[in-house]
């Protein structure tokens, strides 16, 4: 695009003339405080809760607070996770579990149904399309009631199915995979017609492969999604053995009460220790998975 | 494609894909069969529960007995209802500032990363402003709870060095809302930094090139070349940010309980009381319903007013 300027035009003086600007600086340094600055205030709660997380739970409450650790009180941690009170394995489990199913379950039903509404012909195509996008309007809190009383007719209440059924599919993936879908190149699908593929081959072995960044962006937040899920957890279970860790979570910090800041702060540590290691290795796809899942919806 | 209907055969046969009609057949039978699954999920935990929630409106619902006839009582009841009144002046002044809030800081982020800076310099403050949009609401929250108690808390602590008396963050009715609103911009105004850097990258250097030739400073590269062009990107951010906020509940819920009083009571927290507190499902449906069109309003507002002010290329 740059290539479209004429190369006489340099500029060099230009920027030169904006350098000499008060007011320039004036903007650089209020730009770069509120950057630093604000990029403090998001980090500081995390390092704050990994350095008391740390202590020694006598000193939990001391002030000053430290956004370093400064005791390494591994205890709390495996104090945590060996309490016979609190099964945080259990809760590890669970949450682990109902994400990779209600994963794998979204990444299957949207691909295929972003298939057929992007690549195939049929009658009532646009309309069913239409559904599903007039679907993204509704909010969760309206669908809330009728659907326990579904789940609870379906005598699901107190089950993981409770929180994976509903969550099989969502108007969001399928709309985005359709996107997607509809954006790869029609030679490829003709070739696979004149080779004889069936359609479950053409979208299992040849497009599927293709859509990689908005399977994975969904992926990734269908995930995030499920792993964080608050008000599910909390309308489905009642068995403290079944939770899952937000819910447990915010339990524990009322059964252990206010004496014991360390161990709840180690306890969510461990609880968001998966996502951190995972956001350090995958940064770039989930960033750009945001910004994908966020344009195009 | 065109040539494909040729093969459908005419009268009521058409509507029912059966393999032998020929390639068009089978390609829809095969797009049936694909949309299937997800069809399912989208008429039985969308579809439905709407309709059910339509005609609960007009039931008497414990879980318990039998549903009854309420006719219009529920409907009735929601214009004589003062809490309704207190948790939507909540909810409005928690999505006005929350909305307002994450907006501006997310675009104001995205355009202070966006520009030069050595890489290790860009990674570390983009993961420091990213990394709490991952992290669990509910227990980040609980870790906010204690960032923000009254007497042995870190926040009035940091506020008392600087010679500000301690503030009830959670327990007093003028603060507490704040608190939420402050927690839900910590925790969401990464995930807008992100959208609006996609935004900004997507902007044609050229732009800036030409807007340079022409002499205008950066203030005026950012106002009549930067603004205009990220208009569709700030339309989305902020019409997703809204139903999001209209819809905060784990937050509230655990910093405040929606207290003191009702001074934090958000809406979704009070449908959650009447429903599944005090098991009066058809009541719960109406004020639900309310939300639903508050929401749809906003949203076609959004879209009518968006002709006035976003610029698609």
């Amino acid at each position: 695009m740059a290539a479209t300027l004429s190369n006489n035009e340099k500029p060099a003086p230009v920027r030169q003339r904006e350098g000499h600007s008060p007011w320039h600086y004036l903007r650089e340094s209020v730009l770069w405080v509120l950057l630093v600055g604000i990029a403090l205030i998001e980090i500081a709660p995390l390092t704050w809760m990994f350095s008391t997380s740390l202590r020694d739970p006598k000193n939990s409450f001391d002030l000053p607070p430290d956004f370093w650790p400064t005791a390494f009180h591994w205890q709390n941690y495996l104090t945590v996770i060996t309490s016979p009170d609190i099964q945080f394995l259990l809760f590890f489990w669970n949450s682990l579990k109902i994400a990779l199913i209600v994963t794998a379950a979204q990444l299957l039903t949207c691909s295929m149904a972003g298939f057929a509404f992007g690549r195939l012909q049929f009658r009532g195509r646009d309309f069913l399309f239409g559904l599903f996008l007039a679907s993204l309007m509704v909010p969760a809190t309206v669908t809330l009631i009728p659907s326990f009383i579904l789940i609870k007719e379906m005598e699901l209440i107190n089950t993981h199915w409770a929180l994976i059924l509903p969550s099989i599919t969502s108007a969001f993936g399928v709309f985005l995979l359709r996107q997607h879908f509809k954006s790869l190149p029609e030679e490829l699908i003709n070739a696979a017609k004149i080779d004889g593929a069936t359609y479950f081959r053409t979208y299992w072995q040849i497009l599927l492969p293709l859509t990689g960044p908005a399977l994975s962006a969904l992926g990734i937040f269908t995930f995030l999604g499920s792993w964080n899920n608050f008000v599910g957890p909390l309308l489905f279970l009642r068995d403290w053995d079944l939770y899952t860790f937000p819910i447990a979570i915010a339990t524990l910090r009322g059964y252990m009460g206010s004496g014991n800041q360390s161990e709840v702060l180690a306890g969510i540590m461990i609880s968001i220790f998966p996502i951190l290691v995972f956001f350090l290795f995958a940064q770039r796809w989930i960033v750009q998975g945001a910004s994908i899942t966020g344009m195009k919806g | 494609m065109a040539t494909a209907d040729l093969s459908v055969p005419k009268g009521w046969r058409r509507y029912i894909p059966i393999a032998d009609w020929g390639i068009a057949g089978r390609e829809a039978l095969a797009g049936y069969l694909f949309m299937a699954p997800a069809l399912a999920g989208l008429i039985g935990f969308t579809a439905l529960p709407i309709i059910a929630s339509l005609v609960l409106i007009f039931l008497n619902y414990d879980l318990l007995t039998p549903p009854t006839w309420a006719s219009g009582s529920n409907i009735g009841r929601l214009f004589g209802d003062p809490r309704l009144l207190i948790v939507y002046r909540n909810t409005v002044q928690l999505v006005a500032g929350a909305t307002f809030l994450n907006n501006v800081l997310g675009l104001l982020l995205a355009v202070g990363l966006n520009r030069s800076m050595p890489w290790i310099l860009r990674y570390l403050l983009r993961t420091s402003i990213f990394f709490p949009v991952l992290t669990t609401t509910a227990s980040l929250a609980v870790v906010w709870r204690f960032l923000l108690t009254q007497d042995r808390g870190v926040v009035n602590f940091l506020l008392g060095q600087i010679g500000i008396d301690p503030v009830p963050w959670l327990s007093s009715s003028r603060w507490a809302l704040l608190s939420a609103t402050i927690y839900d911009v910590w925790k969401s105004c990464g995930f807008l930094m992100v959208i609006y850097l996609a935004g900004l990258q997507g902007i044609p250097t050229v732009y800036y090139e030409a807007a340079r030739i022409d002499g205008a400073g950066r203030l005026q590269q950012f106002r009549n070349v930067t603004l205009p062009l990220i208009s569709p990107t700030a339309f989305f951010a902020i019409v997703i940010s809204l139903i999001g906020a209209f819809q905060i509940f784990d937050n509230v819920w655990v910093l405040t309980s929606g207290g003191p009083g009702d001074a934090s009571r958000t809406i979704t927290m009070y449908i959650y009381e009447k429903a599944f507190r005090g098991f009066e499902m058809g009541y719960a449906s109406a004020v639900s319903f309310t939300l639903f069109t508050v929401l749809i309003t906003l949203t076609l507002l959004q879209f009518w007013v968006a002709r006035r002010w976003v610029h698609y290329e």
